[in-house]
């Protein structure tokens, strides 16, 4: 009964905030947060309970809808949760002054609602309605501004299209094989099913989470897509919604198939899982080398979410314990940092009238402290520093690739944090550091509904970067309960079967060496603060406005590799886009409006008939 | 025992001819004291070349004469320098560029005048465009007269510079606050009032 | 594909870490760090003085970096841009130190527990964030380049490196430093260097890069940049720079030993070969010019690159 609950205070709750936001407007921010963050009550009492039940019957397909919990879908259900209400509280600051905030609103909570749906459905057809629902209030929420975004919209639309017709097919086909959609019945009856009918699932599956989770080559709607949507939106975007493709592939390659079932798609050493992991390695390494040549703030963390869902792929294609235990715990960390660093980029762009370009700002951290540290904290993650989220679960994907001697997947992992350290070094030196320019010398720090949930976020990744234990126990609830050996940690460790490393050790070895240098420091004598126009300028006066190095940061680099990261696949498609726009066009002439033109066509197609209906051919 | 080094071939007179203290492995006037010892010992040069003779420089810290043997290196940013060598002649246009340099340098830090031309105006005494009394507008802490004056001289400086600093005879800087008001008159009689206004305050320091 | 994971710290309960007592473990979280700095500073005097004599003239005493750090920390008045500006040094400060308690250094190894040579490898990019922090703090577009040139330089030597450290990993099919450098104890013929020569080549060819001496001095050139990121850095400041920077030719030069010249059992040999390894890199760094960002970077993706690929390959293909 709670998971009805849930779904219906999503969902009612979206518009009962919209009839309240345009009768009330004031209230507004405050319906919309609670109805975004009630559900975390009713989840937190369903923790490490498995229900199932059936809310709706469709007489005619013969089939019952029904909910269900897993460890899985209460992982994600908290993280939606969560993550979608800091970001619906974020809003309500940011989006003061903005044109149609209670559709923007019903929009977020209909998108929350719809991610809650898919992750506990318990049925295929349930599954199918929430993935579209969720799919098309994205294109709504992407094309909001107009202009711009209606073509990154249009882009996003179509893919997404794509993949959930592949998805419906498979839905489809294993509705007339079995007669069933539960996952459940589905997962036992999928074992007795021949190769080449569980292969056809899996791949068809597999687009529609592919072009969800924007794997190499499904990828290009995303970049566009990420910087036309709305700010706080983008978050929620790159957090969770991208991530279901992720949920998807847990679903479909452990809870469905299993393990057995899997390692019978091999040839030879080449197996379903191997392609998998080096399509996620592949991932992992372009886009976070062209994330390094963006001038965009969102096109550059844009590129870095598809950079690393290659991760979660890959930890998750892997295969073994510390694995998925990586990946999924990947997903979670990804979502925290992700968006923190988007709302760090809103907040920026609330401060300063929509700059989000990285030639044009600078200098912010003497003016928005807070967002700075947010920032600081986000990209660490992003990065992989110790002690915060991001290292241990990208320690974990590391340790299982090297210790089952895959060199060259580690490799493809490691030398992806270079790329992100390149890049995200440069989206946080062109915003925050460097000289600040004159037009910029007022804005304020934003207001406090916009900083807590910058503030939650931050402690989020240092506390789960010192004590992974807190997440970890979740994950290997469900590794249990997928059926395979679990990951055994401690609050701060891992045993020493699995090798080394002690998070709480590191943290109080960093925390008492800091103390130590700085009590050095303090030592000398102390320093003068001097202005920024109090600098090195061989021998001249700082010239105002012109003394900042942020464009072309990275030059030399640039031009060594950027004939090598042009995005070709994305020149593919839209070259196929042209081709199809081009024909369907020369196509579209039959419709000449002329009436003596359609006779003809009449008069030419019976006579076809005619002919054919000679030749001894029967319809 | 003290090191000991002979100076051979110097063109100053007093005091120096001959034998100069070099005290660095004195441990015991070293602990007494390490800020005198780490300051007289590790010397950073400015290297700003403010007039014809920074051709002097060169010869000096390469291989021939060899200043880094004394701990003397030449540094890129005046942040991290504290002696500061006018070499040459100082026009207008050069002040300017002085005078915020030597606001950059923290404390404590010397100026030290190479040639003739700051002294008095030297070889272009009556030109329109030479600052002829360089003490006027910054404190300077020792003078090397020549035209230019060589290498050797530059270590002669240098060693009296360790003697004044252990007499704590060289205090320009502490000159330099105390009188600012006198120094910027005369800054802005020569340079104008908006450039003097538009330079950065220099950082005031209690010692 | 239910792999369970094997074990990669069988070795751990052989040798080291149970026999060392809590305290025994404290004093040395302490003194080992105050050892590598003294080290590592007597190694920056003796960089002056090698390559004073190789320039045929007398240079500097070895403790000359010592007048430099008291002079630099002593000194009357000291500037800042603000709170990053100060942060961001102590950060790399400590992350230096952390990382030089994880390496294995002939015998002492306090907190190896805690750390394999993942974590090392991430931990070593502390340092560089903190003072390229610090750095961007500072205002100046000369620091900006310099941090600029320092993350393509690190992207360039990371590469190869990478490769190499995989390759070790992958043939001892361990992923603790202290396992590797137990692993070639015994004869000279079971150094790391014998057993996966590419690989040590390739970290050979790629040492001046991360030591950061000439030709792959890009990073502070003073007559580029104005010294780079250290360009409004004075007083204590630049104390603390020489200190990180001093830190990290430690920790480089002691991964390089551990992992390739097999580590030692006693801190006096363990410095003796990390002295050889300076030697080496103070020689190449004495005679040449510096190249450009982009030549270096082409230097560390070719040749280095393909020597470490290759070890690599031949690791996997022959066995590990």
């Amino acid at each position: 009964m709670m998971l009805v609950t849930i779904l219906l205070i999503s969902f009612v709750g979206a518009g009962v905030t919209y009839l309240v936001g345009k009768s009330i407007p004031r209230l507004r921010g405050i319906v919309a947060s609670l109805v975004a963050l009630l559900p975390l009550i009713l989840l937190a009492f369903l923790y490490g309970r498995v229900i199932s039940i059936d809310y709706a019957s469709v007489p005619f397909l013969d089939i019952n809808l029904s909910l269900r919990l897993t460890p899985l879908s209460w992982l994600f259900a908290v993280s939606i949760v969560v993550l979608g209400g800091l970001a619906v509280i974020f809003s309500t600051g940011y989006m003061r002054g903005k044109e149609r905030p209670d559709y923007y609103y019903f929009m977020m909570l209909l998108v929350n609602g719809a991610m809650l749906g898919i992750v506990l459905s318990g049925d295929f057809f349930s599954f199918y309605i929430f993935w579209e629902l969720m799919s098309w209030s994205t294109y709504l929420l992407i094309s909001y501004r107009g202009g711009e975004s209606l073509g990154a919209g249009m882009k996003y639309i179509i893919m997404s299209v794509i993949g959930s017709s592949a998805m419906l097919l498979a839905i489809a086909s294993l509705y007339v094989s079995y007669g069933t959609l539960e996952i459940s019945s589905l997962a036992t009856a999928l074992q007795s099913a021949s190769i080449g009918y569980a292969l056809f699932a899996l791949m068809m599956f597999t687009i529609a989470f592919g072009i969800k989770n924007a794997v190499l080559p499904l990828h290009t709607w995303l970049p566009d897509a990420y910087a036309e949507a709305v700010s706080p939106f983008t978050a929620v975007l790159s957090g969770m919604l991208t991530r279901m493709g992720v949920y998807g592939f847990l679903l479909i390659m452990y809870a469905i198939m299993g393990f057995g079932l899997l390692d019978m798609f091999s040839y030879g050493p080449i197996n379903y899982n191997i392609i998998l992991a080096w399509a996620g390695a592949l991932t992992i390494v372009i886009p976070t080398f062209i994330a390094l040549l963006q001038n965009d703030a969102k096109k550059l963390l844009a590129w870095h979410g598809i950079g690393q869902g290659g991760y979660m792929i890959l930890g998750i294609a892997f295969g073994s314990t510390l694995g998925i235990a990586g990946g999924i715990f990947h997903t979670l960390n990804h979502a925290i940092y992700i968006v923190l660093l988007f709302l760090v980029v809103a907040a920026v762009e609330y401060r300063t009238g929509g700059k989000r370009s990285l030639d044009e700002l600078g200098g912010l951290i003497k003016r928005m402290p807070v967002s700075f540290v947010a920032g600081l904290a986000g990209i660490s993650g992003l990065i992989g520093v110790p002690l915060t989220n991001g290292f241990v679960s990208k320690w974990l994907i590391y340790k299982t690739l090297v210790t089952e001697q895959y060199p060259f997947l580690a490799f493809a992992a490691l030398v992806g944090t270079w790329g992100t350290i390149l890049s995200v070094f440069k989206f946080l030196h062109n915003i925050f550091l460097g000289q600040l320019p004159e037009q910029y010398k007022d804005v304020e720090e934003v207001p406090w509904t916009m900083r807590a949930p910058m503030i939650v976020l931050t402690i989020l990744i240092v506390l789960f970067g010192v004590l992974p234990g807190i997440p970890l126990r979740a994950i290997s609830a469900i590794q249990t309960h997928l059926g395979m050996t679990p990951l055994q940690t401690s609050l701060f460790g891992m045993p020493k079967a699995l090798g080394e490393l002690n998070t709480l050790n590191i943290f109080f070895a960093v925390l008492a060496a800091g103390l130590v240098a700085y009590a050095v420091f303090s030592l000398a004598r102390r320093s003068k603060r001097v202005s920024q126009y109090d600098n090195y300028a061989a021998g001249a006066r700082v010239p105002v406005g012109q003394y900042q190095h942020s464009v072309k940061f990275y030059d030399q680099a640039d031009r060594l590799i950027r004939p090598y990261l042009r995005d070709r696949i994305d020149d593919f498609y839209s070259w196929i886009a042209g081709v199809s726009t081009d024909f369907f066009e020369q196509l579209g002439k039959i419709y000449t409006g002329n009436v003596n033109t359609y006779a003809t066509w009449i008069v030419l197609f019976v006579a076809v008939l005619i002919f054919m209906g000679l030749l001894g051919w029967k319809p | 025992m003290a090191n000991v080094i002979r100076v051979v071939r110097t063109y100053t007179r007093g005091d120096h001819r001959g034998l100069i203290l070099l005290d660095r492995a004195d441990i015991k006037k070293a602990l007494k004291d390490p800020h005198k010892w780490g300051e007289k010992y590790s010397l950073w040069v400015t290297y700003f070349c403010t007039g014809c003779g920074i051709i002097e420089i060169p010869p000096v810290i390469t291989a021939r004469w060899d200043a880094e043997r004394f701990g003397v290196k030449p540094m890129a940013t005046p942040r991290q320098a504290n002696l500061f060598l006018i070499t040459g002649y100082v026009s207008v246009k050069t002040l300017r560029a002085i005078i915020i340099t030597y606001e950059q340098m923290p404390d404590p830090k010397y100026l030290v005048a190479f040639g003739s031309c700051p002294i008095d105006g030297g070889l272009y005494y009556t030109s329109y465009n030479t600052i002829n009394h360089l003490d006027r507008y910054l404190p300077v802490d020792g003078w090397i007269a020549g035209c230019m004056p060589r290498p050797e001289a530059i270590f002669i400086a240098v060693t009296k510079l360790w003697k004044m600093i252990d007499g704590e005879m060289v205090d320009g800087y502490k000159r330099y606050r105390k009188n600012i008001d006198y120094y910027r008159k005369n800054q802005e009689r020569v340079l104008g009032r908006e450039f003097i206004e538009s330079i950065p305050p220099p950082v005031t320091v209690e010692t | 594909m239910d792999r369970l994971v094997c074990g990669g710290a069988d070795l751990h309960g052989a040798v080291g870490v149970e026999t060392m007592t809590t305290l025994m473990r404290v004093v040395w979280i302490i003194v080992l760090p105050i050892i590598a700095l003294l080290i590592s500073v007597l190694f920056l005097g003796l960089f002056r003085k090698v390559t004073a004599r190789i320039q045929r003239r007398y240079g500097p005493p070895i403790y000359q970096p010592v007048i430099d750090l008291v002079k630099l920390f002593t000194q009357h008045s000291n500037i800042s841009h603000g709170l990053m500006f100060d942060a961001g040094l102590i950060i790399a400060l400590a992350g230096s130190v952390v990382t030089v308690l994880l390496i294995p250094a002939g015998g002492i190894h306090p907190l190896s527990s805690s750390g394999d040579l993942l974590v090392i490898i991430y931990l070593m990019l502390i340092p560089p964030i903190g003072m390229a922090l610090s750095a961007g703090a500072s205002g100046n577009p000369n620091a900006s380049l310099g941090v600029s040139r320092k993350l393509i330089l690190a992207l360039g030597y990371e590469v190869p490196f990478l490769l190499v450290l995989l390759t070790v990993m992958t043939y001892t099919e361990t992923t603790s430093l202290l396992n590797v450098v137990q692993m070639q104890a015994g004869s000279i013929l079971s150094w790391g260097v014998f057993r996966f020569p590419l690989a040590a080549l390739a970290t050979f060819l790629i040492l001046p890069v991360m030591l950061g001496v000439r030709p792959f001095d890009i990073i502070g050139a003073p007559q580029e940049i104005s010294s780079g990121p250290q360009v409004e850095f004075g007083g204590k400041y630049l104390a603390f720079a020489t200190v990180e920077h001093a830190l990290h030719i430690f920790i480089v030069i002691a991964l390089f030993v551990d992992l390739f010249l097999g580590g030692a059992t006693n801190l006096g040999t363990f410095f003796l070969k990390m002295l050889v390894v300076f030697l080496i890199g103070a020689f190449i760094g004495a005679v040449y010019p510096r190249f450009r960002i982009d030549q270096a970077l082409r230097y560390c993706w070719k040749w280095p690159t393909l020597f470490a690929l290759s070890g690599l390959i031949l690791v996997v293909i022959i066995g590990g």
